[in-house]
């Protein structure tokens, strides 16, 4: 896995998160520690490759603490006229895949271009990768890749001259370009229909062009707004599978663009959730998706309706779903209330977890804690 | 099989960093105008004045040096009043100022064609297929995609234009075999230099606005038609009636013709060869046989305007230069600002 960061240690030593490392070690005494890599001493060039950890970049905007995320804005604002599109949008986005959740007109696609440097802010600062978005606009976009959410197209092409032409405008010499352009067709299943005409491809081929032309030069960072809009649940599965594989088995960091919960939730490991140009939540999927103390989800071997009356005498509320019920106990109980009815009526339970939040909950419930309509 | 059971390889190479950012746009939209037979006949048909000047200033070297390969061709020369014939050498700036001169009337015919050929396409079939974010979310800025689409017309205008004007002057040195030729020439190498790069700005720029005014290259064909044919006509037609001095500044390609007349210095050796031919001519009609063998009169003398010896035998209907210059730099502010209104950046709202 070759996904990181070049450049110059920093000054202090600390720890960070990244993947690779090639440059000097800190001038100061000290030692760096990568996770899962190799270390770098003071005054000593050091080059490595490490899983899921780097060395110590400098502290982010002026010495906030922690270690290096591969996205992080500080107040981001931008208005167009009347029109606030983030309103002091600041965030910390950690390698992985990042889910960009947030109905019409959240600022998902203005973020998006503050990221790549293709807008000027009005206020705020933020680094993609340890670089500034303010300085480094240009060496951004050449180690990101980005699918834009339209239908775009270099006309006149035919798919592989497409992708070889994004990649010689990343900086690929030709030649490389080209090798690569055959290759990631491949991968995206488009090597079949590598000399048709781009116009001449359908929607769905055209989503996984621009993922091709977006990966031709192996990015740190894919960027990709609405991958599945407008495509049928077929393609749209197959994109999502694609997503999950550059994630997770090829190590490339992913920032997804959506409405769409399922979508987010089948590749990401984290989301945001935008709302008026404010992040209104932000974390890892699994512990948004937080258990709820007195909610659980219970299957018994027996008649599950007798059981959910036993628990209406008892206080709780038992609303059946699919196989199982969805219980909620009365404020103070606890689980244990459960088995004691089971126990007490000999009933088997097969099934019991706290029920948990899904994601539409959490994104519904940070809209609504945000003010926003949804 | 699953095409994830294909793989996905890391890439290791480099980045190539010594190209500029746009030299990609414009190598993949030659690649791609090169495959039009159109543009490759326009370039072909384009070659045949390059080769006119390049074999003319081939055999004004060999006449220079009265070199005897010429000896079967003499009577060509036999026309040419006696002062040149005598001292060839003193009027080599002024003969190649005028073949250069004539080399680009031509030329300018066929930029105007491979513009038409080479640019409706370049903007507006971006605009029409979106192409805009794809190329503003790589590594480049507006300039970089305005920069590139421009050198695609202009490797084509310059390679009618600079790349024969360098080619013949080669040649025209390398049979003057005389080194003062350089220092009598360079002039007219820089200034047609010069003209080559206005040409290919002055018309990349204003093909390029035009390609963004429309997202159908057909529009941008007709808008090019009228600014050259239409223009050229109208200016024609106003030219015949009084008190239209300033017809001339209708037609774009005598705009660029009086740029490069200044540039060249062509009034000035129209004039010098015109007095050296009337002075020939009236040595002849004091009975001096500076005529041919059967007297006959000469063609080229006899057009030359008696009462304007700047005009050259083919007449003027070139407007001044710098009104000319001015229009030509009016156009390219017009065409900038056409540009940065009509190809956006992406800082916008959707």
């Amino acid at each position: 896995m070759e996904v990181g960061w070049e450049g110059e240690a920093p000054a202090e030593p600390g720890l960070g998160v990244g993947r690779k490392w090639e440059g000097e070690a800190p001038a100061e005494p000290g030692l760096c520690v990568r996770l899962g890599g190799s270390l770098a001493l003071p005054g000593h060039p050091a080059r490595g490759v490490g899983l899921g950890g780097s060395l110590a970049l400098p502290e982010l905007f002026g010495g906030r603490g922690g270690g290096a995320m591969l996205i992080e804005l500080e107040d981001l604002t931008k208005t167009y006229g009347a029109v606030t599109a983030l309103a002091g949008l600041s965030v910390a986005l950690p390698e992985g895949a990042v889910g960009l959740l947030g109905p019409n007109g959240a600022g998902k696609t203005t973020m998006i271009r503050a990221l790549l440097g293709l807008i000027a802010v009005d206020r705020g600062r933020g680094r993609v990768m340890g670089l500034d978005i303010l300085t480094d606009a240009l060496e951004i976009r050449r180690r990101a890749g980005f699918a834009p959410e339209d239908e775009c197209l270099f006309p006149g092409l035919t798919g592989v001259r497409f992708v070889a032409y994004a990649g010689e405008l990343v900086g690929m010499p030709p030649r490389d370009a080209l090798q690569r352009a055959h290759e990631v067709l491949d991968y995206v299943e488009l090597g079949e229909a590598r000399y048709r005409r781009v116009e001449s491809y359908s929607t769905g081929m055209k989503q996984r062009l621009k993922i091709a032309s977006a990966i031709v030069h192996d990015p740190k960072l894919l960027i990709l707004d609405e991958p599945t809009n407008g495509m049928d649940p077929a393609g749209r599965e197959e994109i999502l599978e694609l997503c999950r594989d550059l994630s997770r088995a090829k190590g490339m960091n992913l920032l997804i663009s959506s409405h769409l919960l399922p979508d987010v939730e089948a590749v990401c490991d984290h989301v945001v959730v935008l709302g008026g140009g404010k992040v209104l939540a932000s974390g890892r999927i699994d512990e948004l998706k937080r258990a709820h103390d007195r909610q659980f989800e219970l299957r018994t071997r027996g008649d599950q309706r007798r059981f959910a009356e036993l628990l209406t005498r008892r206080g709780a509320t038992a609303e059946p779903l699919n196989d199982h019920l969805l219980i909620e106990l009365p404020e103070g109980a606890t689980a244990a209330l459960l088995w004691e009815i089971a126990d007490s009526h000999e009933e088997q339970i097969r099934l019991l977890r706290p029920r948990r939040s899904t994601l539409e909950e959490v994104f519904l419930g940070a809209l609504a804690l945000g003010g926003e309509p949804g | 099989m699953p095409i994830l059971d294909q793989g996905y390889q890391h890439w290791s190479g480099r980045f190539a960093t010594r190209a500029p950012r746009w030299w990609a746009i414009t190598r993949q939209g030659v690649k791609v105008q090169i495959k039009n037979r159109w543009v490759v006949t326009t370039l072909v048909g384009a070659l045949l004045p390059a080769l006119v000047l390049a074999a003319f200033l081939g055999i004004w070297g060999l006449f220079e040096q009265k070199s005897s390969i010429l000896t079967p061709w003499l009577f060509l020369f036999q026309n040419l009043p006696e002062e040149l014939r005598a001292g060839p050498k003193g009027y080599r700036s002024t003969v190649w100022t005028i073949a250069f001169t004539q080399f680009f009337e031509f030329q300018i015919f066929f930029s105007m064609m491979l513009t038409l050929l080479v640019g409706p396409d370049l903007i507006s079939q971006d605009l029409r297929f979106n192409a805009l974010p794809l190329y503003l979310s790589k590594p480049l800025r507006r300039i970089d995609y305005f920069i590139g689409k421009l050198g695609i017309i202009a490797v084509f205008l310059l390679a009618v234009t600079l790349a024969p004007v360098v080619l013949a002057y080669v040649i025209g040195l390398g049979f003057s075999l005389d080194p003062a030729t350089l220092r009598d020439t360079w002039r007219v190498l820089a200034a047609s230099t010069a003209f080559s790069f206005v040409v290919a700005a002055s018309a990349g720029l204003l093909m390029l606005a035009f390609s963004s005014l429309s997202r159908n290259s057909r529009h941008v064909t007709a808008l090019w038609m009228g600014l050259w044919l239409v223009g050229n006509v109208a200016s024609g037609a106003l030219l015949a009636t009084p008190q239209r001095d300033w017809a001339p500044l209708l037609s774009y390609t005598s705009n660029l013709g009086g740029v490069r007349d200044a540039l060249l210095g062509t009034d000035a050796e129209w004039k010098k060869i015109g007095e050296v031919f009337r002075a020939g001519r009236e040595m002849a009609r004091s009975g001096a046989s500076a005529f041919g063998p059967f007297g006959r009169r000469r063609a080229f003398e006899a057009s030359f305007d008696d009462d304007n010896p700047t005009a050259g035998p083919f007449g003027s209907s070139k407007p001044s230069w710098p009104w000319s210059a001015g229009v030509l730099a009016g156009l390219a502010v017009v065409s900038v600002a056409i540009l940065s209104t009509r190809v956006r950046s992406l800082d916008r709202l959707k």
